[in-house]
């Protein structure tokens, strides 16, 4: 592990100060993935800032009716809210198909969404890896895919040696169900602070696919909105994956289904958390019989590229996620009927 | 002259442990007081406060030539004690539990992802590591062969039972990784009738994926070097002896020099069978004059210890329309890596136990092992019959529907019983209640058809499966495996028990050098102790090399064996205490015997400190099994086996056909154990076996790619939670082998034979897919 | 740097803690508290489980820095000199130790759940077993004794 200096500002300003004047500093709130991967040597800081003190660790109610969580709520705390239970099942449920007790008791709200990829080459610092070594390429291609994206990565059929190749997924569950919520993102910056919404926070590969989200050098979350929900909505997160718990994602769901409306996100396919709005559009304003839902999972796994991999590639991704979605839609319809 | 070293902080100490308790009994461990207060020292606990820290260097690349090693970056690092390749070996350069084909640090050639090629001592680990980082190796990168099959030339699949698979010319898949070739062992077995044609005919091709022990407690232990030139080594294992054979010839050192004791041991399941750290640690401790310290992390653990070969097999069974089996034919391959390590006992068991607990006149099998690129596969619980039950009952299952049969129906129909014979041509002259155990499976209860809770359907707390599209499933399988070593090998133990009285109170003290690996071996040695000599407190000495070898701490044989060599120790000791009595009493030895720490006859009760005064009677000796013999390399015969171990398994599992996810509801067991030492400890070996045949079933495998492994991780090689196993049915038979201390039959390895078996069955009724691979995905259930 | 914390109750305070180490780290080898262990050192496995300021968690993913003025409860401190804890008794009589590398770290996350079970007015059931302790691998035991052992423990918890 690579030597680093370690601080503990006082609040949150001169923490976003201290990181910003530091260009290999990183920000430290639950540590369930940094301390790793300062372990794996993934990360290489000068300097680590700790901001587990610097946020808010309440959840208040906002005068929209939604919620605001303060960034140093943990995962744990999140899911046992009753609020966030009753009114948000998709987010309790999917926190609570995450990681386990030991790590939702450290894992932050600020810090959930910012993990990084599981990818094992991103992890093995041994191998060549564009998002932790820009332009070393991606060992993933037709390696170990089963964890690996079907939807928005570089190109078609990517060139392992091409500096922009990366067919990484985003391993969160929360930030799945953030998407379908359409949360915002409250940041505090060294050019002040900024509302993001959740659905732009993260980006695809692009043409650089060592940058997981937007956030600029030294910017902090401080607190994550979710505004209210339709009245009468329903909503669920499904996770499949390969063993009954402790495992991340080979798809999972995030739906709300509300009068007129079905809004979905997709884990496990993509570099970020996926809202499939074009399945949205294709079910707006129409019925949400099995068969409209599996036309609209069609539709929008139009561009699906399977990737070929050491046991068998993960084109089963794409009927696996269809069929997910199709029963977790199914379900809330006929809950909101009943 | 022995000196003797420092004591390290975590040195195992005499075991006490709560009194009481002889054979038959709950007796409780005598290390679990200290295991739940966190005293109980691992390997990686131990301690010294001037002790270095070791770390390896390990290969990139599957099979490279080394051009050249510069330590010189690595030796500038402060804090660097020293930093040693192969030309600081100062004995043998290879070492190997079989044959001694693995090198110390690679030798010029590298041929597995992982193997060692260079060490560092440094003061901190971080500092070691980043040191390690800073050696540069020249390597010139060689493409790996990675198929067993085509590392051998055969064709795939070659006509089978016509003759030996001819091997063709060579080709970059089979180029030599050794000199001798890349056959490891072939072993044959030819009975009956060469040509044998059948009313009803099945044929498949199998494979099963290569499955890691992971055991918690990583490799590990402390070389601290002693002043007579010589070290001792605290080490987690699970054979002391045969590490030490091998450590001297590495080392140059003769067995007195070179010292061993066992570390706390956090599980093992073969993969502590050969060395790991043992020798690197020994030569960083004498280099440097230091006690060093070497504990590898998860990663590392993976490639540093061997794994289950995975194998590739090709089954024909012909049977009458009748349902009785008239022919097995079989090509086993067995993929074991870079180096021998157990290969040829794999092959052994893969080929004689290779159709299962079936009774079948004519019978042709080929059972290979052969040298690969891949990582080193050895040891692991149920060795080769793991595998090879996969097949052998898949087929049974198979046959069963060809016939239109049940295949619980078809099984008993076939099975072996005491007096049937072996496809080695041995008789079985022990129980084989191989239909008792199938039948009584039946019997037991179904449990409920519906899940109450969605936590209980496939998917699990994920929310996953509201109970569409999911259909139950019910498989049985049958393990069948030979305990303790075969072939001819002098297998025994040695025990020394003294017999004193300390305090006023008479106590056994039990000294061997059998690995205790959470199995509950000490406490074994104390029930037999207690049951022999009539005593409540019975004191386990720390297992070390001072005494003779006890054999390894695998093929279930520690109880048959060890136990049996502490039963016959104390018998001489009880021998020479009662006829001191006799002499003092007058009474014939007949007349006397051992009871509630009294020598006891009618109408007297003689206190054993009245026998014994100040003395301490102490008796050391070894103890074997009945011979076995090897078997003739044409055909397979002879009295290869010593004891057999029979369990069956139901799994009952409910999959959700839409997404591919697999819960299993229930297992049932029954196995015939002889007699059960400790009846906890029993159950405690039939739960923990069949969760690990759940894993390789429906999830475990390390993957492999032109040689490297991908998924060196708990993140990425997934082992069953507490939410993938489901509750269980158990039944212990106690039918008595004649041959064996007590009764008694090994108990660790059948219940992982059957269990995998028994759940692939399972969902392969549920599911109507044939499924002839393990690990079974969600991928290979939603016929996507 | 200096690391003052609190663990089992007594203050502690430890000099030059290098900032890369963990939490797990600095009890083990700073410390000479080894009964945590260190199975995997990423957060897979539960066995160095232990409370931060009341709450379980996977102590080789804080890092030393974190644990700075907080209090820490191990496997160590769950015992007098003179009883075992029930959980740890349970443990025993239950025959849910065989190895025990998974032990430590198990007996602090199931005095966490049972506790938190009893505050709450009933002993946990089967599932909420499972859920709750499906951080922790176990390699050895299948883990049907230790179901058995945390229902045993906490029957006894509330009998007290």
């Amino acid at each position: 592990m690579k030597p680093f200096a370690f601080a503990r500002p006082a609040d949150a300003a001169e923490a976003v100060a201290t990181v910003a004047t530091e260009p290999r500093a990183v920000f430290l709130a639950g540590g369930t993935n940094l301390v790793d991967h300062l372990k794996l040597g993934v990360a290489r800081p000068d300097l680590v800032v700790d901001v587990r003190r610097l946020t808010s660790r309440e959840i208040t109610d906002t005068a929209d009716g939604g919620l605001r969580i303060g960034a140093a709520v943990t995962n744990s705390e999140l899911a046992a809210d009753r609020r966030v239970r009753e009114r948000y099942p998709v987010l309790a449920q999917a926190l609570l198909a995450g990681a386990t007790g030991q790590l939702r008791n450290l894992a932050t709200t600020g810090g959930n969404p910012l993990q990084r990829t599981r990818c094992v080459y991103f992890q093995d610092v041994s191998t060549p890896c564009n998002k932790r070594e820009p332009g070393s390429g991606c060992s993933a291609v037709g390696g170990y895919t089963r964890y690996h994206a079907i939807l928005g990565t570089s190109a078609a059929l990517p060139d392992p040696t091409a500096p922009e190749t990366c067919i990484a997924t985003h391993p969160s569950d929360m930030a799945v169900a953030l998407a379908v919520l359409d949360a915002q993102v409250q940041v505090l910056g060294p050019a002040g602070a900024r509302t993001i919404p959740f659905a732009e926070l993260h980006r695809l590969p692009g043409d650089d696919p060592s940058r997981d989200t937007v956030l600029e050098h030294g910017e902090l979350i401080t607190a994550i909105d979710l505004p209210p929900l339709p009245a009468g909505a329903r909503s669920a997160y499904r996770k499949v994956r390969d063993r009954a718990s402790y495992a991340f994602a080979l798809v999972s769901v995030a739906a709300v289904v509300a009068d007129g409306e079905v809004r979905l996100a997709l884990g496990g396919v993509a570099h970020k958390p996926w809202r499939a709005s074009r399945a949205e559009e294709a079910l707006r304003g129409g019925p949400v019989a099995d068969d409209a839902v599996r036309h609209a999972m069609d539709v929008e796994l139009t561009t699906a590229q399977p990737q070929p991999g050491v046991d068998g590639g993960n084109g089963f991704k794409i009927p696996l996620v269809t069929r997910t979605v199709v029963a977790t839609v199914r379900d809330l319809t006929q809950e909101t009927q009943a | 002259m022995s000196a003797p070293a420092r004591t390290p902080a975590g040195a195992p100490g005499h075991l006490t442990g709560p009194a009481g308790g002889g054979i038959g009994t709950d007796a409780q461990r005598p290390d679990g007081t200290l295991k739940v207060r966190g005293e109980f020292a691992y390997g990686s606990d131990l301690w010294m406060e001037d002790m270095l820290w070791g770390v390896t260097l390990r290969s990139p690349h599957p099979y490279a030539r080394i051009r050249s090693i510069d330590v010189g970056p690595a030796l500038a690092v402060p804090g660097v004690h020293a930093v040693l390749t192969s030309d600081d070996v100062p004995g043998a350069k290879a070492y190997g539990l079989e044959l001694a084909d693995q090198p110390v640090l690679a030798v010029d050639v590298v041929r597995y992802q992982g193997e060692p090629v260079a060490l560092v001592a440094a003061d901190h680990p971080e500092t070691a590591r980043a040191a390690a980082a800073r050696i540069v190796v020249d390597y010139e990168v060689w493409e790996p062969v990675t198929d067993a099959i085509a590392a051998l030339g055969h064709p795939r699949w070659n006509a089978v039972h016509e003759d030996d698979a001819e091997v063709t010319e060579l080709s970059r898949e089979s180029a030599h990784l050794h000199p001798e070739g890349n056959l490891v062992r072939h072993l044959k077995v030819r009975t009956g009738d060469p040509s044998p044609t059948a009313d009803v005919v099945v044929v498949n091709t199998y494979e099963v994926g290569m499955q890691d022990q992971a055991f918690l407690g990583p490799e590990s232990g402390l070389a601290v070097p002693a002043e007579d030139g010589g070290v001792e080594l605290y080490v987690a294992t699970q054979w002391l002896h045969v590490d030490q054979r091998q450590i001297c010839s590495a080392l140059g050192l003769p067995p007195e020099q070179v010292r061993l004791t066992l570390a706390g041991v956090g599980g093992a399941f073969g993969g502590r069978e050969d060395l790991s750290m043992h020798v690197h640690a020994c030569l960083l401790a004498l280099r440097t004059g230091r006690p060093v310290k070497m504990s590898y992390n998860r990663e590392e653990s993976f490639f540093g210890h061997v794994h289950r070969h995975p194998a590739t097999m090709r089954y024909e069974h012909g049977a009458t329309r009748d349902g009785d089996l008239v022919y097995v034919k079989a090509e086993i391959y067995f993929d074991g890596g870079a180096y021998a390590s157990s290969t040829p006992a794999v092959v052994g068991n893969g080929g004689t136990m290779g159709i299962g607990p079936y009774v079948v006149p004519n019978v042709h099998v080929d059972c290979y092992g052969a040298y690969t690129n891949n990582p080193p596969c050895g040891a692991m619980r149920g060795f080769g019959s793991v595998q090879t039950a996969f097949a052998y009952e898949s087929q049974m299952d198979a046959l069963a529907a060809a016939l239109g049969m049940d295949p619980v129906e078809l099984r008993c129909r076939n099975a072996m019983e005491q007096g049937s014979t072996a496809i080695t041509g041995q008789v079985i002259d022990s129980p084989a209640p191989v239909v008792e155990l199938l039948r009584r499976l039946e019997a037991m209860p179904m449990p409920d058809a519906a899940p109450d809770d969605l936590r209980h359907m496939p998917g699990g707390v994920s929310n996953t499966t509201h109970g569409e599209g999911v259909r139950r499933g019910v498989g049985y399988a049958v393990s069948y495996k030979n305990v303790a070593f075969s072939e001819g090998f002098d297998d025994y133990s040695t025990a020394r028990v003294r017999l004193e009285v300390v305090g006023g109170e008479p106590v056994a003290t039990v000294h061997t050098a059998a690995a205790e690996v959470g199995q509950g071996l000490v406490t074994v040695e104390q029930q037999i102790a207690r049951t022999e000599l009539g005593v409540d407190r019975v004191v386990v000495h720390p297992k070390d090399t001072q005494v003779g070898s006890a054999g390894s701490t695998s093929a279930s044989r520690q109880t048959y064996v060890t136990g049996g060599a502490v039963k016959a120790a104390c018998e001489a000791v009880r021998g020479q205490v009662l006829a001191r009595a006799a002499e003092l009493t007058g009474r014939p030895v007949g007349e006397l015997r051992l009871f509630d720490g009294a020598v006891v006859g009618e109408g007297l009760e003689l206190p054993l400190a009245e026998v014994l005064g100040d003395d301490a009677v102490e008796e050391t000796l070894e103890w074997r099994h009945r011979p076995t013999e090897a078997i003739d390399p044409e055909t397979g015969q002879g009295f290869a086996h010593v004891q057999y171990a029979f369990s069956a398994h139901r799994a009952v599992v409910d999959v959700d056909t839409e997404l591919g996810l697999v819960k299993v509801v229930e297992m049932a067991c029954t196995q015939d154990v002889g007699k059960a030492i400790n009846p906890q400890a029993v159950i405690g070996q039939i739960q923990g076996g069949t969760a690990q045949g759940l894993g390789l079933a429906v999830m475990e495998e390390i993957l492999i790619r032109d040689g490297k492994v991908q998924n060196p991780s708990f993140t990425d090689y997934l082992i069953p939670t507490i939410l993938d196993m489901p509750p269980m049915r158990i039944e212990v038979l106690e039918y008595a082998d004649p041959h064996a201390p007590y009764g008694l039959r090994g108990v660790g390895e059948a219940p992982n034979i059957s269990s995998g078996p028994a759940v692939l069955a399972a969902i392969r009724q549920a599911t109507g897919l044939p499924l002839t691979r393990v690990p079974v995905r969600p991928e290979h259930l939603t016929g996507t | 740097m200096r690391l003052t914390c609190t663990v089992n109750g007594s203050p502690q305070q430890v000099d030059d803690v290098w900032e890369g180490e963990s939490l797990l780290y600095v009890l083990r080898e700073r410390m000479g508290l080894p009964g945590s262990k260190n199975a995997c050192e990423q957060g897979e496995c539960g066995s160095c489980t232990v409370y931060l300021d009341g709450t379980p968690v996977c102590s080789c993913l804080v890092a030393a820095g974190q644990a700075e003025g907080r209090e820490i409860g191990t496997v160590e401190g769950m015992a007098t000199e003179e009883s075992l804890h029930p959980v740890q008794q349970a443990f025993l009589d239950a025959g849910a130790v065989q190895c025990g590398f998974c032990t430590p770290g198990l007996l602090v996350a199931t005095d966490d759940l049972v506790t938190r079970s009893l505050a709450a007015g009933a002993p946990p059931e089967d599932a909420e077993i499972r859920e709750a302790l499906a951080g922790n691998l176990c390699r050895c035991t299948g883990y049907e004794k230790i179901l058995d052992a945390v229902k045993l423990a906490a029957q006894r918890m509330a009998a007290r």
